[in-house]
């Protein structure tokens, strides 16, 4: 069985994210299934980046313990990493960077392969971009690629830059694959011969695929200020704007984005922002705004470590709390958290709807981890979708239906809480959306008994949501386990990963729906499960505080991780292991 | 003034509720002569879009009927733009006062400057906190003594004119609401421009800042001459410098530049909230992730 880990290490700015996104493209494209996780620090040049890219037979969650393959581009690369490659795995240095006599270590079983990186650049006076291409030559020799798949990839992301730059290319592919071939003749690693039979995956970081989720779910105006991890879904939207028919605008601040943002909803447009905590917490004042002039929103809040800046390329899910009660006053919103990018694409299209049938902000938590990982996934899981996805406005009036009604109320007291939205510029629409407290036309009100009744229709639409939309945690895993792991968003990959690996000795209660909460039906839920593990990437166990809140229910037993890395599947393993 | 039935005739298209601003109050002026622009120029109410900031400008809101948005201090101006490039056949009019557009939301000013996005902003400008009950605006002058620099202003004030002119507006005027005859023209010119539009309204507070009342701004302000060159970047700018003996009003400066919208090919044929959103096929995204 293949199931192998490529970690490629190196100066910032010469390519290295590349090099990991072809290999994992290289080894989907052959019919495998491939998970990235790159490390890299806030600097633009000059600072040390990995990236790990684990390729498998089956269906992979998350990265994994040790490497089998190291690829040192710089120096720091085998003095960090070195440690990390499993016995029988291969490290591949360069003699002019790394100290040959300090990189091995005689007592373990390991290949050293030297490349002469700079030397080959050098001597076929090639520039330094160049590197990345010698470099994925020389893994297609180590892990037994098809050749032809690489030269396809160059071919096809040169396109524009014609047939000389595409054989330059290709060219310094080929003396890595040559150089490789001479110095390393054993075969070591699991050939990754192509498949016969191929279905086709994508491979997708979170922030593209929540970028395809706002183009399908027909999001108009996406509005943002650039910032890690989340800088991504702009670029994405930006390079797709014309061809999807939305406007991107990347605006002077996060106050602005959002204000824009509901402007644009205000009027009819679909619209989405995306941040990280700072930002977000920019942007808090409209999300009240949202809430009181019932403008529907979507805001993806790309979680990293905090507080303040904190530590910006790195992940954490340390801001649950902030998220659900953001806003001053209260009023309703909704809270999704996507494990993985097949989720986050069926989550961002909900959170559309949602947005236009509870006419209030939906918030998308996802974070580094989710957001700027590849992670392959059938390109039939997402295009299967398609045709089930729906565009449900909710509540907006077409131009017929509101030249129906005699005399349009905005805020008119419904049932439901949910009053029609009659949009700015058609006939009859006369209304205004206010940012102070209303009656039902929208007039500003201080009467004590319009406010309650405002007050008190706004709440409604969580009573709307827990009856209409609500929906338990998903279970995956044995039906009756000794042990239950509690977790949400991102840390689905690694559990699930932890669970395979395990063979099966715990099942995992996956929270990707955090607000509002069915009190009542998760206490009688939680109540079937035995011992449970809460596994968080954060100091507090935010998820098990609100648990607890809710239902009274405690978990003693915490695996909490905070260094801005994710949780491992072996470290999961281990407090299981403890537990039982 | 007898706002209601001095207007009920002419305005009553836009006519809300009557203002509960004190009497004297220079939004009046403001007020009057938005409506007499608005049905001057034949505007629907329901065919437009106004957006208010917050503050004693602000409550407007309710006073003039039209569609609105009544947006959080500081923000009417992003509002407005996300509004404008929603439905760029919109006429979207922004009514704000000094601390939303020159303090609180200082930045959106320069950036909807830069875009020349295709907005009439109206500042209320009394140089006071009138719903606040009184501290200095950011357009206060320098040693204005208020509930909060009782020892007297320490900073200079913004110059809002410079500050428009030199980050990109298109169309800066500066009017004074108890001319509502001149100050009816300007709105009507600012709405009528294409690209982003400032007017800067002296617009006294009777209550928190009588030393700027009536009579200061009258001694002080003057019409640009008719063979005034508005569309002079430099003398503009050297008008705009004119903040405390001589005050111009009217047409500081105006240009054609081409608006925010025009640039974008998505709106060449409809406003972005006509195009079908219900089924954009996704096949054909999906391909460079493979």
């Amino acid at each position: 069985m293949i199931d192998f880990t490529v970690k490629i290490g190196g100066e910032a700015g010469f390519g290295i994210m590349t090099t990991g996104l072809f290999l994992g493209k290289i080894a989907t494209r052959s019919g495998y299934h491939a998970f990235e996780y790159s490390e890299y620090p806030s600097l633009i040049r000059g600072g040390h980046n990995v990236i790990e890219v684990r390729i498998s037979d089956e269906e992979v969650h998350s990265q994994g313990q040790g490497v089998d393959l190291l690829l040192c581009l710089n120096k720091e690369t085998a003095d960090l990493h070195g440690h990390e490659v499993r016995e029988g795995g291969v490290i591949v240095f360069d003699n002019e960077k790394t100290d040959e006599s300090k990189l091995m270590k005689p007592d373990r079983n390991i290949h050293y392969v030297h490349i002469p990186f700079s030397r080959i650049l050098r001597e076929n006076s090639l520039p330094m971009v160049m590197l990345n291409n010698i470099a994925l030559g020389v893994l297609m020799h180590l892990i037994g690629a098809d050749m032809e798949i690489l030269n396809t990839l160059i071919a096809e992301t040169f396109a524009r830059k014609g047939e000389e730059i595409i054989t330059k290319n290709r060219e310094a592919a080929t003396l890595g694959m040559n150089e490789a071939k001479k110095n390393f003749k054993i075969d070591i690693l699991h050939k990754l011969e192509k498949k016969s039979v191929i279905s086709p995956k994508l491979y997708i970081t979170g922030n593209e695929v929540i970028g395809l989720g706002a183009i399908r779910a027909g999001c108009q105006f996406y509005c943002a200020y650039p910032m890690t991890p989340s800088s991504a879904i702009l670029h994405y939207l930006a390079s797709k704007a014309e061809k999807a028919g939305i406007v991107v605008k990347h605006a002077e601040d996060e106050i602005s984005v959002i204000n824009m943002a509901l402007g644009a909803s205000w009027a009819g447009a679909r619209s989405m922002v995306a941040t990280s905590g700072g930002g977000f917490a920019l942007m808090v004042e409209a999300v009240s705004l949202s809430g009181m002039t019932e403008t529907p929103i979507v805001i993806v809040m790309g979680q990293r470590p905090g507080p303040a800046t904190g530590m910006p390329t790195w992940t954490e899910q340390g801001d649950l709390h902030f998220v659900i009660r953001s806003g001053h006053g209260e009023f309703p919103k909704i809270v999704l958290a996507p494990g993985d990018v097949g989720e986050a694409y069926k989550l961002t299209v909900e959170a559309f709807n949602l947005a236009d049938r509870y006419q209030t902000p939906v918030l998308i938590m996802a974070d580094k981890y989710l957001q700027e990982g590849h992670q392959s996934v059938e390109k039939f899981e997402i295009q299967s979708r398609f045709d089930r996805d729906r565009i449900d406005r909710g509540k907006l009036l077409s131009q017929e239906e509101l030249l129906k009604i005699t005399s349009y109320k905005r805020y008119l007291i419904t049932d439901d809480g949910i009053s029609s939205r009659a949009l700015p510029g058609m006939k009859q629409s006369l209304h205004q959306a206010n940012s102070y407290e209303h009656g039902e036309d929208g007039h500003t009100t201080e009467d004590a008994g319009e406010r309650v009744k405002q007050v008190d229709k706004r709440n409604r639409k969580e009573a709307t949501y827990l009856s209409n939309d609500f929906r338990l945690p998903e279970v995956f895993g044995a039906k009756e386990p000794p042990l239950t792991v509690v977790s949400w968003g991102s840390m689905k990959g690694p559990i699930l990963q932890a669970m395979k690996e395990s063979g099966g000795s715990f099942n995992y209660v996956h929270f990707s729906r955090l607000w509002p909460l069915d009190f009542g039906k998760l206490k009688e839920f939680l109540g079937r499960f035995g011992k449970f593990l809460l596994i968080e990437n954060n100091s507090t166990g935010q998820l098990g505080q609100l648990l607890t809140m809710a239902t009274g229910i405690e978990f003693p037993q915490k695996l909490l991780k905070y260094s801005g890395r994710p949780v491992y599947p072996h470290e999961i393993m281990v407090k299981i292991k403890e537990l039982l | 003034m007898n706002g209601q039935t001095a207007t009920a005739k002419i305005n009553s298209a836009f006519l809300g509720y009557f203002p509960t601003w004190c009497p004297g109050c220079g939004n009046f002026g403001i007020w009057s002569s938005l409506k007499t622009a608005f049905n001057k120029l034949q505007l629907e109410p329901d065919k437009m879009a106004v957006i208010f900031g917050i503050g004693c400008s602000g409550n407007m809101n309710d006073f003039l009927w039209a569609n609105s948005f009544h947006a959080l201090h500081g923000r009417a101006i992003p509002t407005a733009v996300g509004v404008k490039i929603a439905n760029h056949k919109l006429p979207v009019i922004v009514i704000a006062g000094d601390g939303d557009t020159y303090g609180e939301g200082g930045n959106h000013l320069l950036h909807a400057a830069r875009g020349n996005h295709d907005i009439t902003v109206i500042v209320h400008d009394n140089r006071v906190y009138g719903l606040t009950t009184g501290q200095v605006a950011p357009t206060a002058s320098k040693g204005a003594k208020s509930k909060s620099t009782p020892q007297g202003l320490i900073e200079v004030p913004v110059n809002p004119l410079a500050l428009a002119l030199t980050q990109g507006a298109t169309f800066v005027a500066q009017g004074f609401s108890q001319d509502l005859v001149h100050l009816t023209d300007l709105i009507m010119s600012g709405i009528n421009h294409r690209g982003f539009s400032l007017i800067n309204v002296f617009q006294p507070c009777v209550t928190f800042n009588p030393a700027n009342g009536y009579a200061f701004y009258r001694e002080r302000v003057y019409k640009l001459a008719g063979d005034y060159d508005r569309s002079n970047l430099r003398l503009a700018l050297d008008k705009s410098l004119e903040l405390e003996d001589k005050i111009p009003i009217g047409i500081v400066y105006k240009t054609e530049r081409p608006v925010y919208t025009d640039f974008l090919n998505q709106l060449k044929e409809k406003a972005l909230v006509e195009e079908d959103i219900t089924n954009r096929d996704l096949n054909k995204f999906i391909a460079e992730f493979i």
